[in-house]
């Protein structure tokens, strides 16, 4: 069977440090997990709604505020925190 | 060989996210609000903590579709939400909930209006199309401190439109024309309040060029994350002449993700989030598909607001209003209604209505302050009458009282100035201060007489006799200065002529 992905690279997405072995072992299982997909694959459906599991609006919420955790629960399921946020490595985003 | 700059043309096309006016969030009961202390605004299904549920807000689906309908679009049977997968400090659960294939607004157009020649002069009109629009969540807030990051997930979970045109704008006037109506139709439909100086209304911009008549597009460059209409308005500008000078030194354009420096009006290549666009969208398990009811729509009908150019077009027509006054009055719908009422108690003078409004009381309400944000470039005349001391019946009032020759021009700057002090109608403002003005012919002609005897004013009857017709408003003057300035104009202009024969 062919393989349709990347080990590296899906290993990258996912945030994965795999070894070697792992990427052997994991590749072998995505592969059965994908074969199963083939037969999906193959009917060539379009895009269409999942009608199976429609609501109606009765199902909506209505727009009322409810409770809030608070920044010092929020901040202690973090790692680490600051000031009342949470504190993170360094995502840069400015003019480089 | 060199080229000028005309002899290409620019594509743009936008994608603007606007925070929905909500109390709480797209799929959970947190509030949200700006100026709260970070992290106050989070519960657990924002965080995405196991064994939560999203539930999609109501309002923020209704005004979706309120959206829908003001820009024209067919709303859909059903809209679907989907999950976009990324790893990023601002993203609480590591996927966001948005709408992939079935989005809540597919369709649509909105109408622009690009500057005329000149202040009084209506420029053109033309159509942007609305690709679609869909209801997504917004993400958190980082800031960068030294050699980490602080995140703050107040703003995650915010409910977001993403209203994306189709490539339609062709320079940077066009695309700020377009926010402007567009921030003009989400205000006035209250679908969102788009305050960009609290980041509630962010736009990407996607620009390329191609050969003038060239029918292929160029590659483009995205922009991501502009939070003012200039700021789209300087990276059109920027970008434009980038790419010109790129593809006419023989290099090519890099499909690439961009920022823009607004202090140093200049855009950068922007280190791409990794992978960024592997976003592995898939259905999310936890949002069935919403079926939306045909009665949902027709009750959403008939929330949609007049458009501002309709309004515009029809002041110009039935009301007879100069543009430069009609242009004014439109952007803002409280204004439009304000005026609207005016005029349809003194239904004879609307363009004397519109002046005072325009002029006067707009003039007024910036200067008393809390009338609002002042007249800026980002805002659109963002002034509430809420605290308005004049109503619209009062000015009307006022208004007649000039047609009907009981007070001069003069005299109603006057009494409007008490009006907007007091409350007072204009009436009691004008028997109270004694201001009538003095129709009486009698004592008026006996004035007049005097007037002209005074040798003072002999040299000016001479010059009116000899043809110089403003030599005649010489005399006007003494005339005023003696009935302290409450005699009828138009009256002392009848008398003068008939006693200077």
């Amino acid at each position: 069977m062919a393989e349709g992905f990347d080990i590296d690279h899906l290993a990258k997405l996912a945030r994965l440090n795999l070894t070697a072995e792992e990427k052997v072992l994991y590749s072998s299982q995505l592969n059965q997990i994908l074969g199963h997909f083939q037969a999906l694959a193959k009917a060539d459906l379009p895009a269409t709604i999942d009608l199976a599991r429609v609501v109606s609006e009765s199902a909506l919420r209505s727009d009322e505020p409810g409770p809030v955790l608070g920044a010092e629960t929020v901040t202690r399921l973090a790692p680490a925190s600051r000031d009342g946020q949470i504190s993170v490595p360094r995502v840069v985003d400015d003019e480089a | 060989m060199s080229s000028s700059p005309s002899d290409w043309e620019v594509v743009i096309g936008l994608e603007v996210h606007v925070q929905l006016h909500t109390r709480a969030k797209a799929f959970a009961s947190s509030p949200w609000g700006f100026g709260k202390e970070p992290n106050e605004q989070v519960d657990p299904v924002v965080l995405g903590l196991p064994g939560t549920l999203p539930v999609v807000n109501r309002e923020a689906v209704e005004k979706s579709i309120l959206f829908g309908l003001v820009v024209g679009s067919s709303v859909p049977e059903q809209c679907a939400w989907d999950r976009k997968n990324y790893f990023y400090p601002d993203n609480p659960k590591n996927y966001q909930l948005t709408q992939k294939d079935f989005p809540v607004v597919v369709g649509g157009q909105v109408e622009i209006e690009l500057p005329g020649a000149s202040r009084n002069v209506m420029g053109e009109h033309k159509f942007i199309r609305i690709h679609h629009a869909h209801l997504e969540e917004d993400v958190g807030k980082l800031s960068h401190a030294g050699s980490g990051s602080l995140v703050d997930y107040n703003r995650a979970g915010v409910p977001l439109l993403e209203i994306v045109t189709e490539p339609d704008l062709r320079s940077a006037a066009e695309a700020e024309a377009f926010l402007r109506s567009l921030v003009a139709l989400l205000t006035q439909a209250g679908v969102a309040d788009c305050d960009m100086e609290k980041g509630q209304l962010r736009c990407d911009c996607n620009v390329s060029i191609r050969r003038r008549g060239a029918e292929k597009l160029g590659t483009r460059t995205e922009t991501k994350n502009l939070n003012s209409i200039s700021s789209v308005r300087d990276t059109v500008i920027y970008e434009t002449a980038r790419q010109i000078r790129e593809l006419e030194a023989g290099r090519s354009i890099t499909q690439e993700t961009r920022g823009w420096n607004a202090e140093l009006s200049r855009g950068y290549v922007l280190r791409d989030k990794e992978d960024a666009h592997d976003y592995r969208y898939f259905p999310d398990p936890d949002l069935p598909t919403l079926r939306i009811s045909r009665e949902t729509v027709a009750r959403l009908q008939k929330l949609v607001p007049e458009n501002l150019y309709d309004r515009q077009r029809r002041y110009v027509e039935k009301f007879g209003l100069p543009f430069t006054a009609a242009s004014v009055l439109v952007v803002n719908r409280e204004l439009a209604e304000w005026f609207e009422a005016a005029a349809a108690a003194h239904p004879t003078n609307p363009q004397g209505i519109a002046n005072w409004v325009t002029n006067d009381l707009l003039r007024d309400l910036a200067a008393s302050g809390g009338a609002g944000a002042p007249l800026t470039d980002e805002v659109l005349p963002a002034v509430s009458l809420a605290s308005c001391p004049i109503k619209p019946v009062q000015l009307a009032g006022l208004v007649k009282l000039t047609d009907d020759g009981v007070i001069s021009k003069q005299q109603a700057k006057e009494v409007f100035a008490e009006m907007f002090k007091t409350g007072q109608e204009a009436l009691a403002i004008v028997d109270a201060k004694g201001l009538r003005q003095n129709s009486d012919t009698g004592e008026l002609e006996k004035i007049v007489q005097e007037v002209i005897a005074d040798p003072a004013v002999a040299k000016s009857i001479a010059e009116y006799r000899a043809g110089n017709e403003k030599a005649i408003n010489a005399l006007k003057g003494p005339i005023m200065k003696r009935t302290q300035g409450k005699a009828n104009p138009v009256l002392i202009d009848q008398l003068l002529r008939k006693f200077l024969g």
